[in-house]
C-alpha cells in the first residue's frame, strides 16, 4: 500500500510536467486545429540555449528566462513559417511543414551543443523530503506548484480577458471569429507565444530536475504533450491537465508493477484502447 | 455605399460568381434572391473578405475592399450575419456579444445593455452558453453580435432559415428597426415574400450572375418567387 501511494505521488509529480506540455499543445491545437509537431523541438532549442548559457552563469532564474525566451522565439518562427501560410490550406500541409522545421530546430540545437549529454544546474541540491514513510523530491513539488500556477494563469487569461474571449471564439468557430473582427493570424501568433512560454518553462523544470540535457528532449516533449492532449480528449484544456496527470500515474504504476520496459508500452496501449473505444469525453470539438 | 463590380469568385476552377455587379445604397434595405447554388452565399463571403475574388472589385464608400482580410472589413463598418448563424456555442451570450465588439474598447458595456433591451430573450439567457439557445434565439444573438461592431452596413445571409414563422416575423421586425435607425442592410433571403415587403431594391441571382434587378414593384411577386426558387432557365 505504501508503494502504491508513493508511486501515485511520483506519478502525479511527473504528470504535472506532462500536464503543462499538454496545455501548451492543446492551446495551439485548439486555435489552429492543427498538430504542431515542432512544439517539442522549439522547447529543446530554448533549453539548449539555457544550457549553453549555464556554462557561464548558474543563476536559475536567468536560465529559466533564457529557456522561456528561446522557446518563444522558436515558437514564433514555427508559427510564421509553418502555420501562418497554411491557415486556410489543408491541415496536413502545416503538419508536414512543422515536421520539416522540427529537423531544422534539432540541427540548430545540436550545432550549438554537439555532445549527446550535457549536465544542467540542479533546481535543488538537497535530498528528498520525508513525510512519514513517503518521500517527495523538492524538484517535483516545485514542478507541481508551477503546474498549478500556470493552469490558474491560463484559466484567468482565457476567462477574464479580452484576449481570452478572442481565443475561445477562434476555438469555437474560426470563421465566425474572423467575421466578428478578430484578426486570427495575429491572435495565433500570440497563442503560440503563450504556449511556447509554458513549454519553455516546463522544459527548464524538466532538465533542471534531471540535471541533464539530451537531444531526445524535443521528440519527448512533443510526444508527451500530444499524449496528454489525446488522453484528455483533443482540445480541452482541463482534459489536457487530466490527461497529463493520468499519463504520469500510468507510467509510474506500470513501471513499478510491470517493469520499466513496459512503461511506455502500457501508456500507448491505453491510448490505443481509448481511441478505439472513444468514450464520450473524447470529442474533437469539446468545449472549455 | 457598397459597390460590387464584375466580381468573379472561384472554388478551384469552378466559378461560383461569374461577374456580379450590384449596388447597395446608403440607409437602404437591398435584397438578394435566387435559387440554391446561385452564388448568394459566395457573394456575401466575398464581400466579407472570407473568400478572395479572382477578378472584379468590391468598394465601400469609394474605398476598395477586395483583398482585405475579414477583420479589416469589419473595421471599415461591414458586418456579416453568416448563414446558419455560427454563434460561439461554448461561450455565454454575453461573451458572444463581447467577441462581436472585439475591435472596440469604448462604449461596449452601453451597447450590450442597449442590445439586451432590444432582445429581451437574450437578456434572460445572458449567462447561458449560446449552444443551448433555440434556433431563433441563436439568430437573434448572431444579429446582436454583428451589431456590436457598430456596422454601417449589415449583411445578412438567410436569417430566417429553419425558423418558425413567428420567429421569422420577429427577425423581420428587427430588420425594419435597424433600417429606421439608419443602418443599411443587404439581405439574402429565401423567403421572397417577406423580403420584398421590406426591401427598397432587389436583385435576382441565377447561376453566378445577376439576372434581374429592380424595385419590389417592378416584377410581379409570383414571377419573382418562381425565378427565385426555380431559376428562369428551368421554368
Amino acid at each position: 500500500m505504501i508503494d502504491f501511494i508513493q508511486n501515485t505521488l511520483d506519478g502525479l509529480s511527473v504528470g504535472a510536467s506532462y500536464a503543462l506540455l499538454g496545455v501548451g499543445f492543446t492551446l495551439i491545437f485548439g486555435v489552429l486545429r492543427r498538430a504542431n509537431l515542432s512544439y517539442g523541438p522549439a522547447i529543446m532549442l530554448g533549453v539548449y540555449l539555457a544550457t549553453w548559457a549555464s556554462f557561464s552563469s548558474k543563476g536559475l532564474l536567468l536560465l529559466a528566462a533564457i529557456a522561456v525566451a528561446g522557446t518563444v522565439l522558436a515558437g514564433a518562427y514555427v508559427e510564421r513559417l509553418c502555420f501562418a501560410p497554411h491557415r486556410r490550406g489543408p491541415a496536413v500541409a502545416a503538419m508536414a511543414a512543422s515536421f520539416a522545421v522540427w529537423m531544422q530546430l534539432e540541427e540548430l540545437a545540436t550545432l550549438l551543443l554537439p555532445r549527446h549529454l550535457y549536465s544542467f544546474p540542479a533546481l535543488y541540491d538537497g535530498g528528498p523530503l520525508a513525510f512519514g514513510p513517503f518521500t517527495a523530491r523538492v524538484e517535483s513539488l516545485v514542478t507541481l506548484a508551477a503546474a498549478v500556477t500556470v493552469c490558474a494563469v491560463v484559466w484567468k487569461l482565457l476567462y477574464a480577458t479580452r484576449f481570452g474571449i478572442a481565443v475561445r471564439a477562434v476555438i469555437d468557430d474560426g470563421r465566425a471569429a474572423e467575421l466578428s473582427g478578430i484578426n486570427v493570424g495575429a491572435l495565433s501568433l500570440r497563442v503560440f507565444a503563450l504556449a511556447s512560454a509554458i513549454g519553455g518553462l516546463t522544459g527548464f523544470l524538466i532538465v533542471s530536475s534531471h540535471e541533464q540535457v539530451t537531444p531526445m528532449l524535443g521528440m519527448w516533449s512533443t510526444l508527451k504533450g500530444m499524449l496528454a492532449m489525446m488522453l484528455g480528449g483533443l482540445g480541452s484544456l482541463p482534459g489536457a491537465v487530466a490527461g497529463g496527470l493520468a499519463l504520469g500515474l500510468i507510467e509510474a504504476h506500470s513501471q513499478w508493477y510491470l517493469g520499466p520496459q513496459l512503461r511506455d508500452f502500457t501508456a500507448y496501449l491505453l491510448l490505443f484502447a481509448l481511441l478505439a473505444a472513444r468514450p464520450p469525453w473524447m470529442n474533437t470539438r469539446s468545449a472549455y | 455605399m457598397l459597390h460590387v463590380q464584375d466580381l468573379v469568385t472561384a472554388y478551384g476552377k469552378i466559378e461560383a460568381l461569374k461577374g456580379v455587379s450590384l449596388e447597395v445604397a446608403q440607409g437602404s434595405i437591398t435584397c438578394l434572391l435566387g435559387p440554391n447554388g446561385a452564388g448568394k452565399t459566395t457573394l456575401m463571403m466575398t464581400i466579407a473578405g472570407i473568400l478572395k475574388p479572382k477578378a472584379g472589385s468590391v468598394s465601400f464608400f469609394d474605398e476598395k475592399l477586395s483583398g482585405l482580410p475579414p477583420h479589416a472589413i469589419v473595421a471599415r463598418g461591414i458586418a456579416l450575419v453568416p448563414e446558419n448563424r455560427l454563434v460561439f456555442p461554448s461561450m455565454t451570450v454575453l461573451e458572444n456579444l463581447h467577441a462581436g465588439a472585439y475591435q472596440r474598447r469604448d462604449g461596449v458595456a452601453e451597447d450590450i445593455e442597449r442590445l439586451l433591451r432590444r432582445f429581451p430573450r437574450l437578456k434572460e439567457r445572458a449567462a447561458q452558453a449560446a449552444g443551448t439557445l433555440s434556433g431563433g434565439e441563436q439568430q437573434m444573438l448572431a444579429v446582436a453580435r454583428a451589431l456590436m461592431s457598430r456596422p454601417k452596413l449589415l449583411l445578412m445571409d438567410e436569417p430566417s432559415l429553419g425558423l418558425a414563422p413567428l420567429v421569422v416575423e420577429e427577425i423581420f421586425a428587427i430588420i425594419g428597426e435597424l433600417h429606421r435607425d439608419g443602418t443599411a442592410i443587404f439581405l439574402v433571403e429565401q423567403n421572397a415574400h417577406m423580403a420584398l415587403k421590406v426591401a427598397q431594391r432587389f436583385y435576382l441571382m441565377e447561376q453566378g450572375r445577376v439576372s434581374f434587378s429592380g424595385d419590389p414593384g417592378s416584377l410581379a411577386e409570383d414571377e419573382v418567387i418562381r425565378r427565385a426558387y426555380l431559376g428562369s432557365s428551368r421554368a
